[in-house]
């Protein structure tokens, strides 16, 4: 029955003309069966067109509009439902296209090759990126992470012995390059699982007086809040331990391969949302210093991921000129002896630079997650 | 003179500048400048528009609207309103139902930086104000368009004005040689209470448009393509209401109608006279010809206090009919009042809102503003009294022969118990975008 129906559509769909520039007529739709990914289509000239694509098949999948010389993509439909249909629309240049059909449990197929004759540049194409292709920059990560928690129990520990002799202006000290240290790691957290709560967690839903409160921020507030040693000392401890598993059990976690894109943006959202507002200040004023740990950590990412994105991503210089603006408007608020000045405290005009480079610069990293999406091919 | 009607023309905006229709869109907008010429989301291919310093701004370029979709789309909306021309689109047109003023500090790095500003704002606005579809990215980023007017941006009779603050003059840019002749910071009048945070600013961006969507729609666009740029300041939105009964004046949330009395806006001599910079003003710099001064008020309504108020009190506060909006002179609402007739005041009190505001006088008539006022309301207060009030902005070409004056004949009428100014800001509405390859402030910056 199905396959009769799709025959039936395939045939239907063998000599679809569709208008050029989507004025005019509602073009007739394009139908992708198991047989066949869209059939013979002609347009007469390049332009801005809008596709009807149907998917004719009773499983759902993806419809890619490509160039089949090299598989680049020009636009995609994913989560293609059964037996619907949704429109494409792009700029379509003179050139050679061709739909490419990723259904459940079929065999991709890509339908015949249609030249666009003329002159005229389109929307570009962008060469997918596999699941293959980021296994190494996961790796990658990956080991810097690792390095990075081994630095990191070296830090805590120290911090915890601070405590443990009493020595809260040592603790005091040692408390920021141990926190900057954890703040570099920012693309693993959700690899970290309860760790990331236990090690990181703001008191928000908690309280400041909840003793499932734990972590870097429960020992700041502690140590700028007047609290004693012996108060601080099963925090430092258990932060100690916790850092101490999560690098035992690091050898056996993994990033997900959709993260390494994603967190080339997410680690500087959550550095504008709680680092830059000071939501996360528990005292020490050192947010800004997280958030230049942060910028490390983007970096960190960035590096990995450059051999992918710099055959796809033409803007990719302007996210290094604008985190490099950020980051030197950043340091600009490191006061020679080593100390921050606090969110709360610096003069207006100082902040919006701050905030602007921020937000241009996550502007600049936002079509990273979308062009490094892992894609089948 | 009694009881003669004497109508103040008002033109909606999409009368004032009707973008001529045709195929190609909303407005026949689409026109880009080459130098931000670029595609989706800067993905290869696309461009990286670079001012010195390495700043960037990536522009995309829309679809034409289809004429089917043109006419669908509208359904409900406002047409686009002509966004080139010798003046900015929204200053003259009677205020819409919805705005927003938004004030922005810049952070700009330099000159060229600025300059990238100003183009990207124009080039946003230009599409903003005709419609059309926003680009696809296909697999090259986040959509180009936040959605907020569906797939096709509609028009909605969308304007957006830009205009300058004094700081922009001092020594970041290079521009103090060129400060507007009355541009100052915004002063501080007695029963003024400023809030420094909610005053002034670099640069004010006004949105007015049909709906509340279509003015967020175009907020959220220019800040996109603006982020490393300019940040916003501080932003108030308003809303004008219906005239009610129908034919009479839209009413402020003292429920008195406000900007009865206002400037012939069809009047081109009287708006030469009153609301634009001439060519050649004395001590003006050549760049603010066809500008206009944009003042721009905050002032909170107590309106609890106000609501405790006994009729004849208000009526004699303002010098008008509440119901009718009839001078307490006068069987009219555009009957001009007669003072002349009334030299103690024992009809329209000598302290009356509408007498100091605008004495009728031949001495005044060089003080008259072009009002342009918006209700505001947003929350509650301390003591749990609604924060409402009115967004007062108006036009002018001298502010201190202009609102200066008339605020200053203000200075504690007995309104000033009910009212209370918080922001705002003096701002130059910068001359208009006179064709595709013209921007907002290219004479002030060239």
């Amino acid at each position: 029955m199905v396959a009769a129906l799709a025959a039936a559509a395939a045939a239907a769909a063998a000599a679809v003309t569709l208008a050029a520039c989507g004025g005019g007529n509602k073009p007739e739709a394009i139908t992708m069966t198991s047989d066949g990914c869209g059939g013979a289509w002609h347009l007469d000239r390049p332009g801005w067109h809008t596709f009807q694509i149907r998917n004719g098949n009773d499983v759902g999948g993806e419809v890619d509009l490509i160039n089949p010389a090299n598989g680049a993509i020009y636009a995609e439909i994913g989560g293609f439902g059964p037996l619907t249909t949704t429109p494409m629309s792009l700029n379509v240049g003179s050139g050679k296209y061709a739909f490419r059909c990723l259904f459940q449990d079929t065999e991709p197929m890509t339908g015949p090759t249609v030249t666009v004759s003329g002159h005229a540049n389109g929307q570009p194409a962008i060469l997918p990126v596999t699941y293959n292709d980021l296994v190494d920059p996961a790796k990658a990560y990956q080991n810097y992470v690792g390095a990075g928690l081994t630095k990191l129990l070296a830090d805590v520990s120290t911090l915890d012995s601070d405590v443990g002799a009493g020595n809260l202006a040592q603790a005091r000290s040692d408390w920021l390059p141990a926190h900057l240290q954890y703040e570099t790691l920012g693309a693993a957290y959700d690899a970290f699982g309860k760790f990331d709560d236990e090690i990181d967690g703001r008191a928000d839903s908690l309280g400041v007086a909840n003793p499932q409160w734990t972590g870097f921020y429960r020992l700041e507030y502690g140590l700028w809040h007047g609290q004693s040693a012996a108060d601080l000392k099963p925090v430092a401890s258990k932060l100690k331990s916790d850092v101490s598993a999560l690098l035992a059990s690091w050898p056996h976690q993994e990033i997900e391969l959709v993260d390494v894109g994603l967190r080339t943006h997410e680690i500087l959202e959550n550095a504008l949302q709680f680092q830059l507002s000071g939501h996360d200040d528990y005292g020490s004023g050192t947010t800004l210093a997280t958030t230049v740990a942060n910028i490390q950590g983007t970096r960190e990412l960035l590096s990995v991921l450059r051999p992918l994105l710099v055959p796809r991503y033409t803007a990719l210089p302007a996210v290094y000129t604008w985190l490099d603006r950020l980051q030197s408007a950043l340091d600009e608020e490191r006061l020679p002896n080593g100390q921050w000045v606090p969110v709360s405290q610096l003069p207006g005009a100082a902040r919006q630079q701050i905030d602007a480079d921020c937000d241009q610069a996550l502007t600049e990293l936002a079509p990273i997650a979308s062009i490094t999406e892992p894609r089948n091919t | 003179m009694a009881g003669q009607q004497e109508q103040e023309p008002e033109v909606s905006a999409a009368e004032a500048q009707p973008e001529a229709s045709g195929p190609s869109g909303h407005g026949g907008g689409g026109t880009r400048r080459t130098f931000l010429q670029g595609l989706a989301g800067g993905v290869a291919g696309g461009v990286v528009a670079g001012g010195a310093g390495g700043y960037a701004y990536r522009a995309s370029q829309p679809a034409p609207a289809s004429v089917e979709a043109n006419q669908a789309s509208l359904a409900g909306r406002l047409p686009a309103v002509r966004f080139h021309g010798p003046y900015q689109a929204g200053i003259l047109p009677k205020p819409q139902h919805h705005a927003a003023v938004v004030s922005f500090d810049v952070t700009a790095e330099d000159r060229g930086d600025l300059t990238a500003l100003f183009q990207t704002i124009t080039d946003r606005a230009r599409f903003l104000t005709a419609g059309g579809t926003p680009p696809p990215v296909g697999i090259g980023g986040p959509p180009s368009d936040s959605g907020v007017l569906g797939p096709e941006v509609v028009p909605d009779g969308l304007t957006v004005t830009v205009g300058v603050g004094s700081t922009l003059f001092d020594d970041r840019y290079g521009l103090a040689d060129r400060t507007p002749a009355h541009l100052t910071t915004m002063h501080s009048f007695p029963n003024d209470d400023l809030d420094s945070a909610q005053c002034g600013g670099d640069l004010v961006i006004q949105f007015s448009a049909g709906n509340e969507d279509a003015v967020l729609h175009a907020l959220r666009d220019v800040a996109r393509h603006t982020r490393g740029g300019m940040q916003p300041n501080w932003r108030i939105h308003g809303f004008s209401s219906p005239a009610r009964p129908s034919g009479t004046v839209p009413r402020n949330l003292m429920g008195f109608m406000d900007g009865i009395s206002n400037p012939d806006v069809t009047d081109a001599k009287e708006m030469n006279n009153l609301v634009w910079v001439q060519p050649g003003a004395a001590g003006e710099p050549s760049w603010t010809a066809r500008g206009s001064y944009f003042v721009v008020r905050l002032i909170r309504m107590l309106v609890e206090f106000w609501d405790r108020v006994d009729l004849l009190e208000q009526e004699n506060m303002f010098g008008r009919r509440r119901a009718t909006g009839y001078p307490l002179d006068a069987t009219g609402i555009f009957t001009p009042p007669d003072f002349s007739n009334d030299p103690t005041g024992e009809t329209i009190p000598l302290t009356s809102h509408i007498r100091l505001a605008n004495p009728r006088t031949p001495q005044t008539a060089s003080s008259r503003i072009l009002r342009r006022a918006y209700n505001y309301d947003r929350g509650i207060d301390d003591v749990g009294d609604l924060d409402m009030g009115l967004i007062f902005t108006c036009f002018q070409q001298d502010i201190r022969r202009q609102f200066e004056a008339v605020q200053t004949r203000l200075i504690n009428e007995p309104l000033v118990d009910y009212i209370s100014p918080f922001g705002g800001g003096y701002f130059l509405a910068l001359p208009g975008v006179t064709g595709p390859s013209d921007y907002l402030g290219r004479a002030m910056l060239a």
